[in-house]
């Protein structure tokens, strides 16, 4: 148990890469086409029971806070270490990658045909690669991670995905390469700070400069600190993507292979707003909070803007990746309420939209693969052909509007809450801006709710319209078995999400502490989180 | 070692073991060389005895490596890790050409021994340049390379692109060696010494900074020359398309390590900036001042320019030159640093540098010779449309190179990247700090047009006719080594930095003393 609980997370990484190379192995020995499959499927599953120890109640908290850390040298004379470990925050994330990779094997039972082999081990690399973002604690060793796992998304979107893929993905590139090298100067000149100041000499350990900061021994000047702050800032916003950083998204999301926007949508965004929460927030609070006003305003504008720009796409995928926009705008927007209700609210959305936008994408492509159009006004009246389509669809795009008992609902509900109690703008104005802000992200809401519904009514009501579409077979049963854990997941999620909100109450908690603690006593309206919470379980 | 005073003069202050490894390639070339002359075209046999040279200067090297600094030649050869980490670099350069260029020398029927005779001394003259501590020895040093290597750019006499390389190469690499010789005499002129660590104590001398100054200021012409630094790169593009693609690889990871490697050390160890002395101080923050506006400028042009080209070694020569400015960046760190062990530390990383760049270069330049064919036909970007999925082996380790020539994680240039920005950065100096953001601004704008070559590989669709190419057993041995190396240098290369960073002689700098 012991061997375990200290290497479970490198377990995680390596299972996924070991089956690379088996694949790969698998391939020039044997050349079994249909084999490649089973043994991707194989290994992604045994990853994803494998990260159910990570609920293992036998598992403690090192020193630092981290569940499952392991700290080993890798190299000295830069003094890097290899240090992960999961907490709060990672957990759900962790255990989100690798429940959605499997399905994404499943999603291109058929639908991948010309070079499988390569198809296959991109997507274990990828999996190593977003695992290992999550759970590692050295910012060298989480940039090399979150490098790495450009390639195999490269990849997967250029090779394997629709007419205009070259451009989507050295777009795609290029947009996250430029943030993250940026964000890399930052992490260097943050080694160096930590050499002067400490005399320990360098490190990239967040642990050893969390602890150093909050014993007054790093102190980083009002510049520096923003100018830091705004390079890491960068390189997640460009991920989220927070607007104006988003044009990548929609290129490409509408041209990657369906296993590629699933994984993107589900987990890759995520790697965005998971690293402003545990770099930026924890790194740089007293900038995070001087400059929330801007990300406040990016994220109502991401939340309106995706909207309006969703609602007239012709095409659904891209239907879909705009309201990703707007998704990943309301979790910014509960990021930078610095309130406990808006944080775990984001936290929340984040899981809630990596489960509904990947299974809108699995479901683009169910009808991609029998129709190869995506064009809304190439659809109608598909409820009269394809009944169980249309039932999940709708249950789907319910979860995504958010209606309450559904998953969408209580992250958006939170998010909410958090703003209209959060004080990250009253820093800087006496005005009641919070109000405005929620009110406005409110109307994101309404807006959500038009042009999905619209897209529904369109797709699958009325008339058919169009002769070909009479004869579209309804799911099939791989199909609709990959569709039920994400649905029973939607309800559970909307109906009991004590479960998921607990596990990163204390993380949250401690984010928060960071970020408001030095602008002068309490600023939270309290009292108003737990009664939400309560009222959320019944 | 000498005893009889009378003699002091006229006796060279002789020790073999000090040169050692350079004696053993120099020897080598000179084998080669006659075995050509009575059994000539063998070229496994020349490439053989080549191999077992640089091999043999390898032990010997290491050897070296930790051990106290022997004296001799009247200090004009030094022991630190300048030279032992730049010249593991210049026989690991001068072995993968051999290994890379064998298909080449079968394709074109080249005059075999005397191509690897000429390789041995271009590798002869690369180590001494990197071992002279005194301006005549590198002088010397980078005469022996130059001329080895005009003759290797033009070694395809029949092809008029390799006569127009090795014309301008010759030109223009002339004209930088007067201007370097002109800056040797006038810094002669000025402190009345060629040993680099003299210099270093006359620079805090208050008389003659004008001369100084102006015999820098060439000096910085020469080298810049020779490692293209913009303004003075335009020569790169033309000669590095014409030239053999071997010779090719060779030149952009061989020479120009070793141009580095002295304008290391004249610069560096002989201009340094020392405590309360004026004219040195000026005369550093001028020479740190221009490479810093020099290194920025060569980054963005050769960025900017490698984005517009079509053919693929032309792209690679643009590659070479931003790398150039990259690690430019080291050296302007390793000038500003503040300690002598930092300054070790930032040499090393430009050494390293060196190597992680020659690794991946080789590796890409082996490539690139064997898909370009007779009288180099398929260099164009378009002659790779969709190779990808049809010559696999090939296509994902040229992508691993084109990768790790834009510093990705977990591959050699990241690495090195890492290395050379350290010391940049530590130095704190805001202009400096600037360089590093324009570096990593280049890199960003480099993945464009490595991505390209990627992107035509795999993500093309190829209309004409592919027959996957045969890899020699040499060459597959040459992409074996270099993609093991690109991966070794980017995950564990912990132990080789500290020993590029600390041999076992402390050197000794002139302000210590």
């Amino acid at each position: 148990m012991d061997f375990i609980n200290s290497n479970l997370l490198t377990i995680l990484i390596l299972i996924p890469l070991v089956g690379a190379v088996l694949t790969l192995g698998h391939q020039m020995f044997w050349k079994q086409d249909g084999q490649l499959k089973w043994l991707t499927l194989g290994f992604t599953l045994v990853n994803f029971v494998v990260s159910l120890a990570l609920f293992s109640s036998s598992a403690t908290a090192g020193p630092s806070g981290f569940f499952f850390e392991q700290n080993v040298a890798w190299i000295k004379a830069i003094n890097t270490n290899y240090h992960v470990g999961v907490d709060g925050l990672s957990f759900w994330l962790v255990i989100l990658t690798t429940f959605i990779m499997p399905i994404a094997v499943i999603s291109t039972w058929h639908a991948v045909e010309k070079k499988a082999t390569a198809f296959y081990i991109f997507l274990l690399l990828l999996e190593s690669a977003m695992i290992g973002v999550f759970v590692s604690l050295d910012l060298l060793v989480f940039y090399l991670f979150f490098e790495a796992s450009l390639i195999p998304m490269f990849f997967l979107i250029g090779v394997w995905g629709g007419e205009n893929r070259i451009y989507a993905a050295v777009k795609f590139f290029i947009f996250t390469a430029l943030g993250s090298l940026l964000m890399l100067v930052a992490i260097i000149a943050l080694f160096f700070m930590y050499a002067d100041q400490t005399g320990l000499g360098g490190s990239f350990d967040l642990v050893s400069i969390l602890n150093a900061m909050k014993a007054g021994n790093l102190v980083l000047g009002p510049q520096a600190g923003m100018l830091l702050f705004l390079a890491f800032a960068l390189a997640f916003s460009i991920k989220v993507p927070l607007f104006p950083f988003h044009t990548w998204l929609p290129d490409a999301h509408t041209e990657a292979p369906t296993a590629g926007s699933v994984i993107l949508a589900a987990v890759l965004l995520k790697m965005g707003t998971y690293g402003l929460m545990r770099f930026n927030f924890a790194l740089f609070p007293d900038q995070a909070r001087e400059t929330a006003w801007i990300f406040i305003t990016l994220s109502i504008i991401g939340i309106i803007y995706g909207a309006l720009v969703a609602m007239v796409q012709p095409d659904v995928k891209r239907l879909v990746a705009y309201s990703s926009v707007a998704h990943m705008g309301f979790v910014m927007l509960g990021m930078f309420s610095f309130t406990e209700a808006g944080m775990q609210g984001a936290l929340f959305t984040m899981l809630a939209h990596g489960v509904t936008t990947g299974a809108l994408f699995l479901l683009v492509g169910f009808i991609y693969e029998r129709r190869h159009t995506r064009k809304i006004s190439d659809f109608g009246g598909l409820a009269n052909v394809m009944p169980i389509y249309t039932t999940v669809f709708v249950i789907t795009t319910m979860a995504s509007v958010g209606l309450p008992f559904l998953n969408g609902f209580v992250g958006e509900f939170l998010i909410m809450i958090g703003m209209f109690q959060s004080q990250a703008l009253a820093i800087t104005s006496t005005v009641n801006w919070n109000y405005i802000a929620a009110m406005l992200a409110g109307t994101g809401v309404i807006f959500a709710a038009v042009y999905l519904l619209w897209m529904v009514q369109r797709v699958f009501f009325g008339k058919v319209t169009n002769e070909k579409n009479r004869v579209l077979a309804d799911l099939s049963w791989r199909e609709i078995g990959l569709m039920v854990p994400l649905l029973v997941l939607m309800v559970y999620m909307g109906v009991f999400p004590k479960p998921f909100l607990a596990r990163s109450e204390d993380a949250v908690k401690a984010i928060k502490e960071r970020v408001m603690h030095q602008a002068g006593g309490t600023i939270e309206k309290t009292e108003v989180r737990p009664h939400v919470t309560a009222t959320e379980n019944r | 070692m000498n005893t009889f005073l009378l003699t002091e003069l006229i006796t060279p202050d002789a020790n073999v073991s000090l040169i050692l490894p350079e004696l053993i390639v120099a020897v080598t070339g000179i084998v080669v060389m006659l075995y050509d002359s009575f059994v000539p075209r063998q070229r496994m046999v020349s490439g053989a005895i080549s191999l077992i040279g640089l091999a043999a200067a390898a032990i010997v090297l290491g050897s070296m490596w930790g051990t106290a600094a022997p004296t001799g030649w009247n200090g004009m050869i030094a022991h630190d890790n300048l030279r032992l980490g730049f010249s593991f670099v210049f026989l690991f350069v001068s072995a993968m050409t051999i290994l890379v260029s064998t298909v080449w020398v079968d394709r074109e029927d080249v005059p075999v021994g005397e191509y690897h005779a000429l390789l041995m001394f271009a590798t002869f003259g690369m180590m001494i340049m990197s071992a002279g501590s005194d301006l005549v020895t590198i002088f010397l040093g980078l005469e022996t390379l130059s001329i080895a290597t005009y003759v290797m750019a033009g070694l395809r006499k029949s092809d008029l692109k390799s006569n127009e390389s090795a014309m301008k190469y010759f030109i223009l690499g002339s004209f930088a060696s007067a201007f370097l010789l002109y800056g040797m005499a006038l810094i002669y002129g000025a402190t009345g010494t060629t040993q680099i660590a003299e210099i270093a104590d006359k620079v805090a001398n208050p008389n003659f900074p004008g001369l100084l100054l102006v015999g820098g200021a060439m000096l910085l012409i020469g080298f810049g020359f020779k490692i293209a630094m913009a303004p003075f790169h335009v020569w790169t593009p033309d000669v590095y398309e014409g030239a053999p693609t071997p010779v090719t690889g060779f030149m952009a990871a061989g020479p120009k390590a070793a141009a580095f490697a002295s304008f290391l050390r004249v610069f560096v160890l002989g201009f340094p900036l020392v405590a309360g002395a004026q004219a040195s101080g000026y005369l550093h923050q001028s020479w740190i001042g221009a490479v810093t506006v020099m290194a920025m400028v060569t980054i963005i042009v050769g960025n900017v320019a490698a984005i517009m080209q079509d053919n693929v070694k032309r792209m690679l020569a643009y590659s070479s030159i931003a790398h150039a400015g990259y690690a430019l960046v080291g050296f302007v760190g390793a000038g500003l640093a503040k300690s002598t062990q930092a300054r070790d530390e930032a040499i090393a990383a430009v050494a390293f540098y060196m190597l992680t760049y020659a690794v991946t270069n080789m590796g890409a330049f082996g490539i690139v010779t064997l898909l370009a064919q007779k009288n180099d036909r398929r260099n164009q970007f378009e002659d790779y449309n969709g190779i990808g999925f049809k010559s696999p082996l090939l296509a994902f380790s040229l992508s691993l190179f084109m990768l790790s020539l834009f510093g990705l994680p977990l591959t050699a240039g990241f690495m090195g990247k890492i290395l050379i920005f350290r010391p940049a950065l530590e130095s704190g100096n805001t202009l400096v700090v600037g360089l590093v953001v324009v570096a990593v601004i280049g890199s960003a704008i480099s993945a464009y047009y490595y991505l390209r070559l990627i992107v035509v590989m795999f993500f093309r669709e190829r209309t004409t006719s592919w027959t996957d190419p045969k890899i020699p057993l040499p060459l597959a041995a040459a992409l074996i080594i270099t993609v093991i190396g690109v991966f070794y240098l980017g995950l564990f290369s912990g132990g080789l930095i500290e020993r590029f960073a600390q041999p076992g002689a402390p050197t000794v700098i002139a302000s210590e003393r």
